[in-house]
């Protein structure tokens, strides 16, 4: 090790051992494909409405993804569904973990709180989740927003379980009783020294946490919860189910199947990568 | 037996935290329940009327109060659409998703034990790299997407096996049981596919610590063969923690049956939530999910003695 690679800060050494890693970067430039396809869907298809000529055609020049049964394109579904889908993941993700971070640290911080906090994450985590979702989700009625704010509502005990450990580390530290000594407020000393110290742990959360949204978005629309004025990669295969095309027309489910196949195996292997690379004692 | 009361307790307080989490979120979310079925043209003493009979008039604590009662007894309310007791709905339902998930996870523990072994025994070679990332992505998957794959490659294209349904209604004493386990085959393997990368991996780690034990250098030194090593010595002691995986995933497994059943038309739990979605039958899916989550509490609660009794220790922490 030369004398400059030393002076590295931890995160340009985490930086530098990522950059190394072809399974992590090539995750990280799907998952920058995929923001794109999202962000310019208007450029890329015309947004999928009312009927068209070609019905339940299979994949052809003319359709990349085949049509169908209304005769609608399915390249235009997906490429529009990456927005919805992609939009509810990190919407409810970031919600999640904001929910997830309040609680996690309050509960390694104040110690009264911790025993009900801790309870209350255990009894939410041995619930059936997906259920109690489509429940709430039924009840709200279908719309995009409904969807990440319910999606959120019973993802954030996770979050809030891993950041709780890794807090717990925290405070028993020196330099935290000396944030105490010299008369910190406890916003201080948990803004100070407790949310720098829990990032990099919920670094890997934000990610494994909009996969799962995301799957849980999918699973949530394809029972028929989605918004039915717009298209999500579960949507897609709701209408395929109802229609009876799922035996038939295998173009109209294997697309979308295919999508979130892709996406949720990126962000799974970015964390992998992320994870490996924030480890510095396996690096050379 | 101060353990298995312990126990016991703490799956009480879990279903009676569900029951209450959505009580009130059923009456907090905008719109009342009768709001929801009624047509919004009927007249304010109709609206009155309904609201006194659903017993939606009284104050808040009370309804919750009889709601509570009422559960005691058994009665989980009317459904909006069936004009019959949600609990003759889904008990009618049950047994058949008890036989799904039930099967999927004795599969599921069958294929992965010998599977982890496998992974396990060559820890770092091609096999075990091959094993994990299988692992890995398998558990990423979309059930559904799954389930679309192994109906067109089994059922569609090679015919070997129905799409739909749970047993040919036809078919009666043996037959009937053949039939059955017929059409149990598909919406299983999708079930075992999504839940097996889990155990495996577990399996594999806990596996490899035990190797790595004081008691498996022994075994060996003293000449025993390499295979006894692992399955009676290390395997013994590396299942106990797995066990724990098994209640860990009844949230994923309960999840997916609802996707699996959908998707194959098979008359559990799981189809009824998808039809009830589609009728805004709100009961039902309220019913729908407190059953369930007292037949994870009460699968963990079984799980949880069970490794009382095998592994001593645990009872006393």
């Amino acid at each position: 090790m030369t004398a400059a690679a030393v002076e590295l800060t931890p995160r340009l050494r985490t930086w530098s051992a990522f950059r190394r890693n072809p399974l992590g970067v090539g995750s990280a430039i799907v998952l920058l494909l995929l923001a794109l396809v999202a962000v310019c869907a208007p450029i890329i298809a015309p947004f999928p409405e009312g009927y068209g000529a070609d019905t339940s055609q299979p994949p052809s020049a003319a359709h990349w993804f085949g049509t169908d049964d209304i005769g609608q394109d399915v390249f235009a579904q997906v490429v529009w569904g990456t927005r919805v889908s992609m939009a509810v993941g990190v919407s409810a993700s970031v919600l999640a973990i904001v929910i997830g971070l309040l609680i996690g640290v309050s509960a390694a911080y104040f110690r009264r709180l911790d025993t009900p906090l801790g309870v209350l994450v255990d009894l939410s985590l041995s619930l059936p989740v997906l259920p109690l979702m489509i429940l709430v989700a039924a009840l709200a009625g279908p719309s995009v927003r409904t969807l990440a704010v319910v999606i959120a509502l019973f993802s954030w005990p996770e979050v809030a379980r891993v950041v709780r450990s890794q807090a717990m580390a925290i405070v028993p530290m020196p330099f935290v009783s000396a944030a105490k000594v010299v008369g910190g407020s406890s916003l201080w000393i948990v803004r100070k020294h407790l949310l720098p110290g829990v990032v990099p742990v919920v670094g890997v959360s934000v990610v494994l946490t909009t996969s799962r949204a995301v799957l849980a978005e999918a699973g949530l629309s394809f029972l028929g919860l989605g918004d039915p004025n717009s298209w999500s990669w579960g949507t897609i295969l709701h209408k395929a189910q109802q229609s009876g095309a799922l035996a038939t027309a295998w173009w109209t489910t294997l697309f979308p199947s295919l999508a979130i196949l892709l996406l949720v195996v990126s962000t799974t292997l970015l964390s992998v990568a992320y994870n490996d690379a924030r480890d510095h004692r396996n690096s050379s | 037996m101060r353990f298995i009361g312990l126990r016991l307790a703490r799956g009480l307080l879990t279903l009676w935290f569900a029951v209450t989490v959505t009580f009130f979120l059923v009456r907090l979310l905008p719109g009342d329940p009768v709001t929801a079925v009624a047509d919004p043209n009927m007249t304010e003493a109709l609206r009155q009327k309904l609201l006194a009979d659903f017993g939606l008039d009284k104050p808040l604590g009370a309804q919750y109060l009889d709601y509570l009662g009422q559960l005691l007894h058994g009665n989980l309310g009317m459904s909006f659409r069936q004009s019959i007791p949600v609990t003759t709905v889904l008990m009618e339902r049950l047994p058949w998703t008890l036989i799904l998930t039930g099967a999927a996870m004795v599969v599921t523990i069958v294929l992965g034990i010998p599977l982890g072994v496998l992974a396990a025994t060559r820890a770092r070679g091609w096999v075990d790299r091959v094993i994990q990332i299988t692992g890995v992505t398998a558990q990423s998957l979309f059930v559904p997407s799954v389930g679309i794959f192994l109906m067109y490659l089994l059922g569609v294209w090679l015919r070997w096996f129905p799409i739909g349904g749970a047993v040919d209604l036809d078919a009666t004493g043996f037959a009937a049981t053949l039939s059955m386990l017929h059409h149990l085959v598909l919406p299983c393997l999708s079930l075992v596919l999504i839940q097996l990368g889990g155990y495996v991996l577990t399996m594999r780690t806990t596996l490899i610590e035990a190797l790595g034990e004081d008691y498996v250098s022994l075994a060996k030194a003293k000449g025993v063969r390499p295979g006894t090593v692992v399955w009676k010595h290390a395997l013994r002691n590396a299942l106990l923690p797995t066990t724990t995986i098994a209640g860990l995933q009844l949230g994923t497994l309960v999840g997916g049956a609802v996707l699996t059943e959908t998707i194959y038309a098979y008359p559990g739990v799981g189809r009824a939530i998808y039809e009830a979605v589609g009728q805004l039958d709100f009961p039902v899916l309220q019913g729908a999910f407190v059953l369930l989550a007292a037949a994870v509490v009460a699968a963990n609660l079984i799980t949880d003695v069970a490794y009382g009794i095998l592994d001593p220790r645990v009872r006393t922490s």
